[in-house]
């Protein structure tokens, strides 16, 4: 079979092995802080309401943050313990978040859990409802409630769900270890959502840079109605979820719809996972699996539990190897800079990267010379010189014209440029402008 | 603890702009070794008054208008190498002073510097010289080694006299600007930029296979077409110019064609030998256009939902 791919793309770091080799054979390990901090706003929408308080014993998989509107999403506590602390506290946004922090009792007494039994028999009409008693959104990065992902609005119809095992993103091996290390947990969580939607195609892609899982997911899947694994071949972004569904499928999202108006939706290997788990045992997400690498001494991958502060995560992995000069939650092209290793893990934190201070250097933007790299880079075929150049000029009305609200926001661009332009950061910028521009209009 | 905040990607491909400018220099290197070679001593001070004038131009440009001095991208090197070779080695050393400083000063700085200027400045400077001093410019000699001690003579261009053994076109026994002559090393350079991906395959072979089949087209030999005047220096090492090409690669193909086209028009029915000098100027001008009419389809739009141009 031909290996599936997209337009576009870029190679980083490829003759490092896409910075994966130091934790690449480190099987998961368990780790749990002595604290957590638990944020009520881990995903896309509005932070849930706390339900304990201060001085209150949880037990683990508690619920203490009951979710608000219709993007809201379930917390729960991820150690057994004493809660110590329901105050906001300042986080990578700009306004503190409301968090609520547990001391750990090294118990790990669990709350009774309500398991709906084995993915193959169990009441499909249950496992949504249950998807959201778990309290699972995307933990591929961008944190989505599951459970809406999964409700189809009148119309619309779904006829293939795509599992995410590309990790196309650098240093990230959290994805690659889940496939080989619980590979029949992911293929029961493609089952359960396929029976809960009635839908007869799931559809495992990984790139053709990790055989191992390749070949653990075809095992897994051997047997099991309606699933297939397929290659990609190994280019950044292929993980991104318009470009995995047109290297899959062939289909594009039109403009400003979503998946599953291409008729598929497309969930992370580890949100499988998590769903998986919450079907048969009832358990809601409070662990994910965590890869802690850069300069730290033993880079690792930890089964860490959310919350973890990230300074913690960091010393079960032997500490700072240097002085840090940046601490990246996510990977290489698209994560997150912390603005200090206090702050905690979310659902969504894939991976902590440590730069040492000559990796964290700034790089200083040249003109533009017209070389075109980013035009051939850019998998949504857009200019990004030319809507850079707008906004630099703050014209946000024209970049709009030239389609910025496209912008995946990938970072091809700006990796590629020889001339070192942040393309990205200002693309990322004008998006939220023109966001919050319209919403200022609408309200 | 000091940690530095800043938005993704965190890593960068390495690639530079004067990392780029550097390949193109390397690259041009075996060509200047030949012209040097081929010609002699006032080839070498040719390329020298050049290249130094050009990078004297741009620092002294930048520091005059307090702009950010950028001699360290290279790209003034690159301007003043290419207009060397541009130049018959017979040029007195004043006129490569005064065509580099014209590219320099005129058509790039004061267009706004790098990526701003809308010609090649080294080919505009080559045009300008070409209509102040024509005789100059087109006057021409064997190459010295190969005449064997015999002093040179002045002659016009193969182009002008037709009739040379293709073998001679590609070592470079002919008479020709200095970095023209030798087809071999020029496609060494255009290996050299392949394999580095500073430049793609598009322009050069697109644009010389348009002018190959044009001229077979119109009744010259292809071949000769293809080896003589300064068509495979001007595709590998001009066309390709970052700033003055197009963006997309549909862009650059039509971008090529062009020049091959009207490369073919001018010596087949021109009264002026050579035409690749004009035939990129024009395409030069025309990229603008190209860009604003040849875009990639934006992924999930469908063609008819792309009314803005």
């Amino acid at each position: 079979m031909p290996k599936l791919t997209f337009r576009g793309g870029v190679h980083p770091l490829h003759s490092e092995h896409e910075g994966k080799l130091p934790t690449r054979n480190k099987p998961v390990r368990d780790f749990a802080p002595e604290q957590v901090s638990i944020l009520m706003g881990m995903h896309l929408g509005a932070p849930s309401k706390p339900c304990v308080q201060k001085g209150d014993h949880v037990k683990m998989g508690q619920l203490i943050g009951e979710p608000v509107g219709g993007l809201g999403v379930a917390v729960h506590a991820s150690v057994s313990g004493e809660v110590v602390a329901v105050e906001p506290i300042n986080y990578m946004t700009a306004a503190p978040q409301m968090c609520v922090t547990i001391k750990n009792d090294f118990k790990d007494e669990w709350v009774e859990l309500k398991p709906l039994g084995d993915v193959e028999t169990c009441d499909p009409t249950q496992v949504v409802p249950a998807i959201k008693a778990a309290g699972i959104c995307g933990m591929g990065g961008a944190a989505f409630p599951t459970h809406v992902k999964l409700t189809i609005r009148e119309g619309a119809y779904c006829d293939t769900i795509i599992l995410n095992g590309a990790e196309c993103e650098t240093y990230l091996t959290a994805d690659y270890r889940l496939m080989l290390e619980d590979s029949t947990r992911i293929v029961d969580g493609l089952r359960a959502v396929m029976r809960a939607l009635d839908v007869k195609k799931g559809v495992i892609a990984i790139e053709d840079n990790k055989p191992e899982a390749i070949e653990a997911m075809e095992k897994a899947a051997q047997g099991r109605a309606g699933v297939q694994v397929v290659t990609l071949k190994t280019k950044y972004p292929q993980g991104g979820e318009k470009q995995l569904i047109q290297a899959v499928t062939g289909r594009e999202v039109p403009v400003k719809k979503l998946p599953l108006d291409a008729h598929v939706i497309v969930l992370n290997v580890g949100t499988a996972h998590a769903i998986a788990d919450a079907v048969i045992e009832g358990k809601p997400l409070v662990q994910r699996i965590t890869t802690v690498t850069g300069c730290v001494v033993n880079p690792d991958n930890l089964r860490t539990r959310v919350g973890t502060p990230l300074q913690e995560a960091i010393n079960a992995c032997g500490g700072y190897k240097e002085e840090p000069g940046k601490i990246i939650c996510g990977g290489g092209m698209t994560g997150n800079c912390a603005p200090n290793d206090t702050i905690p893990t979310t659902k969504a934190t894939n991976g902590i990267v440590v730069y040492n201070e000559k990796e964290a250097k700034s790089v200083e933007e040249g003109p533009c010379i017209r070389c075109g790299r980013c035009v051939e880079s850019c998998p949504m075929g857009l200019n990004p010189y030319q809507i850079k150049h707008f906004c630099d000029m703050d014209r946000l009305d024209e970049a709009q014209k030239l389609d910025v609200m496209d912008c995946v926001v990938c970072g091809s661009c700006s990796y590629i440029c020889p001339a070192q332009r942040s393309l990205t950061a200002s693309f990322k910028v004008a998006k939220e402008k023109i966001a919050a521009a319209a919403k200022r209009g609408k309200a | 603890m000091n940690l530095r905040l800043s938005i993704a990607p965190h890593i960068r491909s390495g690639e530079t702009t004067s990392r780029l400018m550097l390949n193109v220099i390397i690259a041009l290197v075996p060509c200047a070794i030949a012209g040097i070679y081929n010609f002699g001593v006032n080839a070498l001070v040719v390329l020298a008054v050049s290249m130094v004038t050009a990078v004297a131009a741009e620092y002294l440009f930048q520091v005059i208008a307090r702009r950010p001095v950028r001699v360290g991208d290279l790209s003034a090197l690159v301007t003043g190498l290419i207009l060397g070779l541009n130049l018959p080695p017979t040029a007195p050393w004043w006129m490569a002073m005064v065509g580099s400083a014209f590219a320099i000063i005129i058509v790039k700085e004061l267009f706004g510097g790098i990526g701003s200027n809308f010609m090649n400045p080294a080919l505009t400077a080559r045009a300008v010289l070409l209509a102040s001093w024509p005789v100059f410019m087109t006057t021409f000699v064997n190459p010295t080694y190969w005449a064997e001690g015999v002093d040179a003579v002045t002659t016009a261009t193969p182009l002008a006299t037709g009739g040379v053994a293709p073998l001679d076109l590609l070592l470079g026994r002919i008479p020709g600007s200095i970095g023209e002559v030798s087809k071999i090393m020029i496609l060494v350079g255009l290996a050299y930029l392949l394999i580095t991906r500073t430049i793609s395959w598009r322009i050069p072979v697109i644009m010389v296979a348009t002018t190959g089949l044009l001229s077979w087209a119109f009744g010259s030999d292809p071949l000769a077409a293809v080896l003589s005047g300064g068509l495979l220096f001007g595709a590998v090492f001009m066309a390709t110019d970052y700033t003055t090409s197009p963006m997309t690669a549909k862009g650059q193909a039509v971008y090529a064609v062009g020049c091959g086209l009207i490369v073919a028009v001018i010596r087949a029915f021109g009264n002026y030998p050579e035409g690749v000098t004009y035939g990129i100027l024009v395409m030069n001008v025309a990229t603008p256009l190209i860009d604003k009419f040849i875009r990639n389809r934006v992924y999930g739009h469908r063609k008819e939902e792309k009314a803005h141009a």
